[in-house]
């Protein structure tokens, strides 16, 4: 394996994404406006539970991980499912499938330099603006390295889904209504939209035995240091490596016998 | 020396859902096992050399790509034997990769918003060529076309033909032994079709690269190609030199003639003279089609010279459009 190969794509990702400037404004605009619904819908129902702790977060708490949240979901968003859907819909899909890589490799890697340009145009900004306008709201100690290993995790865990979800536009030639169920399911499951803390318990119990909370919950949690102790964390990335090599698993898989779609039933 | 590519009685089938009419038909079709089997592919062989230039040619939907994708692995053939480079294509795509290039005419794999050189320098990183290889094609393709401007060009801003250009330049770029060639010129202006055959002629020549093209276009395949092959509804129709393709029909040459007065009723006139030939006329022209192993043009000329004063005169080649055009709606006898 020549890790040439893969960081060229990688340095082509960053040069083209930076080609886009305007978007990355765009981007932060949108954000910003989410993010101002956000303040005002939680208020709203942090003012009419009447508490200041509901299901054990106040209301600072709540925002502090959906504006991360947030940070994190542009962060970690590929685009993957359109982009395979596209490919198998026009046929350049047949260009991937020449390429002198994996296509699933190459689909990473090329969209990898988005995530070094993505953390610090706007992860890692908005972090320093959390921390700053919370007073030390994240602490600044091992958490963080937890948390960046969990979030290698989770981008290839969230890689991982994307691929399967966009391996079924080989069977629906459609794109559109497969993605938005998928950013649905992911985004809720995983308490990017709303905290795990939030669901009732028995939907709780069930999302905790889905991959997806390890795409989100799991580096928020580690990021909040509200884990300190370090078997509880060995058991959280443990399990979110474990999601990992269970939707690898799967995902390639599944690949692998859609392929023929392709190679026996034509583009 | 074995042939680069070797392909045994290939067919490739495709099942196709029988589609019913309308909106109930449309729902029904969500639950329908009707389906129907399409030969794309019907039986082919062919073996092609080292440094050949073949023009594959085939009306639409005649199964042109479908064998090309079987030949760069993308499809696997439902029966038959199919090696590339001494290999079954399919079953080892990625590294069959490595020694075959792809222009598929409107698809380009070229980075959209960086600069050509940007692509080039991938390209020279994932199939892993050596600096000294990278230097002597750029040499190479320096002397060939004045590839400098484009190379710092975004490809966003090229123009078509430069677009074509640059793909055809990048499918090359790893010295592949076969480069597959999808319709390279289709929408280009004459100077430009022009400037790409000769590209794909030198590259030929240069890296006795073989080059498989498939188009529609007669003047690539008159200006590129010595041998053709045919294929129409999957099936082989020709597979030989293309100068063997106007003997075909025979010698046939078109003449061309005017003549004082009335065209029409001169050239019934011609017409009952030479029994043998077939005589048309229109606003401007006789036109008198000899076949030259019966009767030589010159002799006609000279027997429609006595009766009349000829004012001016054209000989017409039969075209290889007009042979393939003639092949695609007869078929081969």
């Amino acid at each position: 394996m020549n890790p040439k190969k893969y960081l060229t794509l990688t340095r082509m990702g960053i040069m083209e994404s930076l080609q886009f400037r305007m978007s990355t404004v765009i981007i932060f605009v949108g954000n910003l406006l989410y993010l101002i619904v956000v303040y005002f819908l939680w208020k709203a129902i942090y003012a009419s539970s009447g508490q200041e702790v509901v299901n054990g977060m106040t209301f600072s708490d709540t925002l502090i991980y959906l504006v991360l949240a947030t940070a994190l979901f542009n962060f970690m968003e590929m685009y993957t499912v359109w982009q395979i859907g596209r490919a198998i819909q026009s046929g350049s899909i047949v260009l991937y499938l020449l390429k002198p890589m994996e296509i699933r490799r190459y689909i990473f890697m090329e969209y990898s330099g988005n995530f070094i340009v993505n953390f610090f145009a706007t992860l890692f900004p908005t972090f320093i603006v959390v921390n700053i306008v919370t007073h030390g709201a994240v602490p600044l100690g091992l958490n963080l390295l937890y948390f960046v290993v969990s979030v290698v995790i989770a981008v290839m865990i969230n890689y991982n889904i994307d691929f399967f979800v966009g391996t079924i536009c080989l069977y629906t030639e459609s794109i559109w209504g497969i993605n938005i169920m998928k950013q649905v399911i992911v985004l809720l499951l995983s308490g990017a939209t709303i905290p795990l803390a939030f669901f009732p318990e028995s939907i709780r119990n069930i999302v905790n035995w889905l991959p997806f909370q390890s795409i989100y919950n799991t580096p928020l949690t580690l990021l909040l240091g509200k884990t300190a102790d370090i078997k509880d964390v060995a058991v959280i990335l443990g399990t979110q490596l474990f999601w990992f090599l269970a939707t690898y698993a799967v995902s390639k898989l599944f690949w692998k016998i859609s392929l023929p779609q392709i190679t026996v039933n034509g583009g | 020396m074995a042939p680069v590519i070797d392909i045994k009685n290939i067919t490739k089938e495709f099942k196709v859902l029988n589609r019913r009419e309308g909106l109930a038909g449309s729902i029904k079709d969500l639950f329908s096992r009707d389906y129907k089997i399409v030969k794309a592919v019907d039986n082919i062989t062919m073996s092609i050399e080292q440094g050949e230039i073949v023009g594959y040619l085939g009306p639409n939907g005649a199964g042109k790509s479908t064998t090309i994708k079987m030949m760069t692995g993308v499809l696997e053939p439902t029966s038959g034997e199919i090696l590339v480079n001494g290999k079954l294509p399919y079953k080892n795509r990625s590294k069959n990769a490595q020694n075959i290039g792809v222009v598929f005419g409107q698809r380009s794999q070229l980075w959209w918003a960086l600069p050509l050189v940007e692509s080039f320098k991938l390209l020279k990183d994932i199939y892993q060529i050596s600096d000294e290889q990278y230097d002597s094609m750029m040499k190479l393709y320096q002397s060939l076309v004045d590839i400098e401007p484009l190379l710092h060009k975004p490809v966003r801003q090229m123009s078509l033909g430069q677009r074509t250009l640059s793909d055809i330049l990048a499918a090359f770029l790893h010295d592949p032994k076969i480069v597959f060639l999808d319709e390279p010129t289709i929408g280009l202006d004459v100077s430009m079709k022009a400037k790409i055959r000769t590209l794909i002629h030198a590259l030929n020549k240069e890296k006795n690269t073989t080059v498989i093209l498939t188009t529609h276009d007669m003047g690539d395949v008159d200006a590129l190609c010595r041998r053709i092959v045919i294929i129409d509804k999957g099936k082989m129709l020709y597979d030989n030199d293309i100068s063997h393709l106007k003997g075909f029909f025979g010698s046939y040459r078109t003449l061309k003639i005017r003549v004082d007065g009335d065209l029409r009723k001169e050239s019934e006139v011609i017409a009952k003279e030479f029994p043998a030939l077939k005589v048309g006329a229109d606003e401007e022209w006789i036109s008198v089609l000899v076949d030259e192993e019966k009767i030589s043009v010159m002799d006609v000329l000279t027997k429609l010279q006595k009766e009349r004063r000829i004012r001016d005169m054209q000989l017409e080649e039969i075209s290889t459009e007009d042979v393939i055009k003639k092949i695609y709606e007869e078929g081969v006898e």
